[in-house]
């Protein structure tokens, strides 16, 4: 210490060698450490898991039916000023439209990064505006906007009659409708949607033979059927002294056996029935042609089953949710659910989980993440020894933890880009550190090195390529920012990466100024050899 | 170890006509890496495919087909595809598309309502279990598929589809046949179609929009409707409900979920003709009664007059115009060469009937070409859209980024060192790095089974490296400047120093880089990120260890004069 009467203390001239100095002896420096560590943990989490990142597309669909209209007259008084019309909305990108026999739709697509609601309000309120320029015989317009999140289902379920024989269409339809409901409960799922469903209905097809025999026509047929069909509210009475009287009209139809009684006809004095016409059954809607079927390898994975007539159970999640937790809550379900489809002779086969492929994808990377670190560890060991490299891949989950934690504080969710971005900035992000452990190790071997104190020798060393480093750093910060301003979609599918990489670097710099010389100084020692080493030059 | 490199700079620096090699060599490895564009040993695609574990069949029948055919052709799909050991599960969708994904998106999946169209989903054993990625699955299928199937309808387009790996889009290449004429539209893009067909590389080749077929038209007698006492509306709900069906009530029940409706229409017997002969057509009609107000029983065929007619096809507009589009998939390839191919074929084929003129300037929509028929004069457009539009927009805002990256470095660096000489050098050694980058991409492409492309994530890796080099320089800048300015050093033998010194932790970063994107390297995504990073690394440690060094000697902004240093310690040179 006799030396330091010798020499004037180091003057600091960078916030490096500042930052190193104030934080060097402060006991709330490992606090800090321990702070940061912790808060990447519970980012890491609690964010929400993807597998892609949410791209903001909005648009939407127009569809205006004009029954008995050709395609061309459609064109003509439907798709063309109603294309002119939207054509006045502001930021939208392109208009498609179609003219078809009967119908007009008109497809719009905003520009990539739009905001959806707004979007989606300036396109009703444009159709509603002009509701007065529809021509006669149009329909009421719909406007269907479409919403990735809500219409890319996370999970689908394929629900299967293990014995046709036992349940039929309908009642698997009905069971699964029932979980449907229960599914609709969990938190943060949106919508459910059914395909291949087939649905409960009395189906009356008449024989046209009989019907002309008796002389009569479909007309007459749907007007008896209409005739009773109605359900009629409970109608109240007053009595004379003041009381209620409720009378209620039961249903006319109760039961399929009904609908055949009907009396459609009365031909010479005898009713003529609906049964005596035609065909009635209690059966599935026959008039839907969309049909879904299935067939899947079983347990041994050796042969494919026959095909089964199936109904999917699609379920989709709420933006900005975490799909692996929602999609372990619907197969929660499923398995609660078991005994009861079980019981019902109804199999189901998980046919997509978007969960367990946003888990995949993320696990691999953060396995990927951790081999990296090590790999770069044992590097560092041979090129500086092993307590040097020990400092620097204490930088790494640091510097992680503190980019996870800013980008959850900014909203965004855990996806193979932004997990490719921190594999992008690890070879970056251990630069800094890198440079300041290898200056601080330059400078303890160097012949001044007994001339000072550890802590002089650490916070000079990390002043000394405070400069280079943070222009350097700023250069590579620089050439990320540009890239934020990439559009299209290509731009929205990338922004994890400007958005992530350039934290992770101002990040790395403070860490490589706070905690490097900080961890030297409890673990690297002057070394003792009595340097005979003259400077020349 | 260190004093051999020192030695070594030094006496390069020390010799003109090292020098010079050394700077004539960087230059021609600089043009020969960018000759691989042209010449097509590395090729350009915006992402390349990447391994799922589901793909799916889009089934196409004409339109006008029945249910039952199209499940005839989707029946023929699935029996070829269950003999697949891999396939874990096929689901068929009939008159539907399939649940909603990514690649459905944008192909209008979600619309799909209709006899004529079908969705297969497939789903295949866990990609890290099999050997065959899903991309070479579907190319070895494809063609199999499409032979044995597609001819059980004449007119069938069977698609694959695959999990895009970025952004979705219609389909790799779409051309847009613009023109006012429908008709000529449609000869065109069947035009169009064939050429698309004859070019290598390309596959799925279709028509959007639907086929023309035969209907039957009834035409309505006004006096003999207004003589019966029937209107025209009760004649088309009675053809509705004879035909179609129609719910004509519903009721409540306790025990189901849903309403049940009671849907009334003729049964099949019925319904179905003979044949879709005239006469058949016409004798099914006549025995459709329709009731009069009088009570009076009139024969539906009595009331209208059948004619033969093309069933009018959907008219699709764009931006306003109308226009049709044409479709193709690539086959493993990138879509620009043949692109580029095809649009050769075109200004041959249609030379003969209309004036070809190519779209002047450079734009996403550089490849257009502008049809005028040489007799009637209407003009047509043929635009190339689809991932083509996206790969120009991306690689063209990727460049502008990159040349913002280039002027926001040189305008840092101006300020940091105040000389434009310095901030030239530090920027031309980190441009070099994309030598790297090239030959890097062209190395890989040798060393892999399928064709390695030059991707957007590679050209994000050249744009990190852009940053990561001009450090490299900046360290060495600085070094040299001081050993100068605080020790007096001559001018060569300081920036031999100064290289000699940075060398160590210049390598150890790069390594840490190298280490660092070698995972990255195997994903399929952002492996043209990863080898742009380890090539263009170790590119740029040659460049500012050797090429710089020489740079730095030459420029006068590097002199500078001995001054007293305010820094107490030296910048001490010890190993």
């Amino acid at each position: 210490m006799i030396m330091q009467t010798q020499h004037e203390v180091y003057k600091t001239k960078d916030i490096a060698g500042r930052l190193a100095s104030g934080f060097l002896k402060n006991p709330l420096t490992a606090l800090l450490g321990a702070f940061l560590l912790l808060m990447g943990y519970l980012a890491l989490s609690i964010m929400p898991r993807e597998e892609d990142p949410q791209i903001a597309i909005s648009g939407g669909t127009i569809m205006v039916a004009m029954p008995g209209a050709t395609a061309n007259e459609v064109e003509k008084v439907i798709v063309n000023p109603l294309e002119r019309r939207l054509r006045e909305i502001k930021g939208i990108e392109h208009i498609q439209g179609m003219a078809m026999d009967n119908v007009g739709i008109v497809n719009v697509m905003y520009y990539i990064g739009q905001n959806r609601e707004d979007s989606n309000l300036k396109l009703y309120d444009k159709v509603m505006q002009n509701m007065d320029e529809l021509p006669k015989g149009a329909m009421q317009p719909i406007v269907k906007p479409f919403d990735i999140d809500i219409d890319i289902p996370i999970v689908t379920v394929a629900f299967y009659a293990k014995d046709p024989k036992k349940i039929n269409q309908v009642q698997l339809y009905n069971k699964i409708r029932s979980i449907q409901q229960e599914l609709n409960g969990i938190d943060s799922v949106s919508k459910t949607t059914l395909k291949g469903d087939h649905r409960a209905q009395y189906n009356v097809q008449v024989d046209l033979n009989k019907l002309s025999g008796y002389n009569l026509s479909l007309g007459q047929i749907m007007q008896g059927i209409q005739a009773v069909a109605n359900g009629v509210p409970s109608v109240k009475s007053r009595t004379s002294n003041g009381g209620m009287v409720v009378l209620g009209v039961k249903n006319a139809i109760e039961s399929v056996e009904d609908v055949g009684n009907i009396a459609v006809a009365d031909y010479g004095g005898s009713l003529i029935y609906l049964r005596d016409v035609a065909t009635v059954t209690e059966g599935t809607d026959i008039q839907n042609f969309k049909n879904a079927t299935i067939m899947f390898r079983d347990e041994s994975g050796s042969k494919m089953s026959n095909e089964y007539a199936q109904t999917t159970l699609s379920i989709s999640k709420l933006a900005g949710t975490n799909a692996v937790n929602v999609a372990n809550d619907v197969l929660d379900v499923l398995k609660n659910n078991d005994r009861m489809l079980q019981d019902a002779g109804i199999g189901y086969v998980v046919t997509r989980n978007y969960g367990t492929r946003a888990d995949n994808a993320v696990n691999e990377l953060m396995q990927h993440l951790i081999i990296t670190i090590i790999i770069i560890s044992i590097m560092l060991i041979f090129a500086l020894g092993w307590r040097e490299s020990l400092i620097v891949t204490f930088t790494v989950p640091a510097i992680l933890a503190i980019t996870l934690f800013v980008a959850y504080l900014g909203g965004q969710t855990i996806n193979r880009i932004t997990l490719f971005a921190f594999l992008l900035s690890l070879g970056l992000l251990v630069d800094a550190a890198i440079i300041v452990i290898e200056n601080i190790h330059r400078h303890l071997h160097s012949h001044t090195a007994e001339n000072q104190s550890m802590e002089e020798l650490l916070v000079e060393a990390t002043d000394e390529i405070g400069p280079p480093t943070n222009i350097a750093t700023l250069a590579i910060i620089l050439t990320m920012v540009p890239m934020a301003f990439v559009g299209g979609m290509m731009g929205s599918f990338m922004k994890p990466i400007p958005l992530n990489v350039p934290v992770a670097l101002v990040a790395s710099l403070f860490v490589a100024y706070i905690f490097t010389p900080y961890l030297s100084l409890k673990l690297l020692k002057k070394p003792t050899h009595n340097s005979t080493h003259k400077e020349t030059k | 170890m260190m004093n051999k490199f020192e030695n070594f700079v030094f006496g390069i620096l020390d010799n003109p006509k090292k020098k010079k090699m050394v700077l004539i060599l960087t230059a021609v490895a600089f043009v020969l890496s960018l000759l691989m564009f042209p010449t097509k040993i590395v090729l350009a695609k915006m992402l390349p495919g990447k391994s799922d574990n589901t793909f799916s069949v889009y089934v196409d029948t004409p339109s006008g087909t029945s249910i039952e055919q199209t499940n005839r052709v989707s029946q023929c799909v699935i029996d070829l595809m269950k003999k697949e050991n891999e396939v874990l599960n096929i689901e068929l969708f009939l008159g539907q598309g399939m649940p909603l994904d990514y690649a459905g998106l944008v192909k209008g999946s979600g619309m799909k309502q209709a006899e004529n169209v079908a969705e297969i989903a497939v789903n295949l054993t866990d990609k890290h279990e099999r050997d065959e990625p899903s991309y070479l699955m579907v190319k070895r299928l494809r063609p199999i598929v499409q032979k044995q199937c597609e001819g059980i309808i004449k007119n069938t387009s069977i698609k694959f589809v695959e999990q895009p790996a970025g952004p979705p889009t219609m389909a790799s290449i779409v051309v847009e046949v613009h023109g006012d004429n429908i008709q000529k539209d449609r000869d065109i893009s069947s035009d169009v179609v064939k050429i698309l067909k004859s070019t290598n590389g390309l596959v799925d080749v279709d028509i959007f929009g639907d086929k023309m077929y035969q209907q039957y038209q009834l035409i309505p007698d006004k006096e003999k409707i207004a003589g019966s006492g029937v209107s025209v509306e009760q004649l088309n709900n009675i053809l509705y409900l004879a035909f179609e069906g129609m719910i004509v009530g519903e009721k409540n029940t306790q025990e189901y979920s849903d309403q049940i409706p009671i849907f009334l229409s003729l049964d099949k017997e019925s319904k179905s003709m003979e044949s879709s002969d005239e006469l058949d057509v016409q004798n099914k009609l006549s025995s459709l009664n329709l009731m009069s107000p009088t009570g009076a029983m009139v024969s539906v065929s009595d009331l209208v007059t059948l004619k033969k007619v093309d069933s009018n096809p959907v008219i699709m507009h764009k931006d306003l115009d109308r226009m049709i589009n044409v479709v193709a998939e690539t086959d493993m390839v990138s879509q620009v060469y043949p692109l580029l191919d095809a649009r050769s074929k075109m200004i041959d084929y249609f030379s003969k009937n209309y004036e070809v003129t190519k779209v002047p300037g450079m734009s996403t929509y550089m490849f257009d070409l502008n049809l005028k028929d040489k007799k009637t004069g209407e003009k047509f457009l043929l635009r190339w859209d689809g991932e083509m539009k996206v790969t120009l927009d991306t690689f063209r805002d990727l460049g502008g980024a990159f040349i913002a990256a280039l002027v926001l470095i040189f305008l840092l660096l101006v300020v940091y060192y105040k000389s434009f000489t310095l901030s030239g050098i530090v920027l031309l050694g980190s441009f070099l790095s994309l030598i790297g980058v090239i030959v890097g991409h062209f190395v890989a492409n040798l060393v892999t089974r399928d064709t390695f492309f030059l991707t957007a994530t590679s050209l994000i890796g050249f744009i990190a490296l852009m940053g990561i080099s001009s450090r490299n320089s900046l360290l060495l800048i600085d070094f040299a400047k001081s050993l100068m300015e605080c020790h007096g050093i001559p001018k060569r033998k300081a920036i031999a120093v100064a290289a000699a010194t940075r060398a160590k932790p210049i390598a150890l970063t790069a390594v840490a880089i190298i280490l660092g994107s070698a995972l990255l390297a195997s994903d399929p995504i952002f492996g043209g990120l990863g080898v742009a990073l380890i090539s263009g690394t170790i590119a740029a440690v040659f460049v500012s260890l050797l090429f710089v060094p020489i740079l730095m000697d030459n420029a006068k902004a590097m002199d500078f004069e001995p001054e007293v240093c305010d820094i107490k310690e030296d910048i001490s040179i010890t190993k």
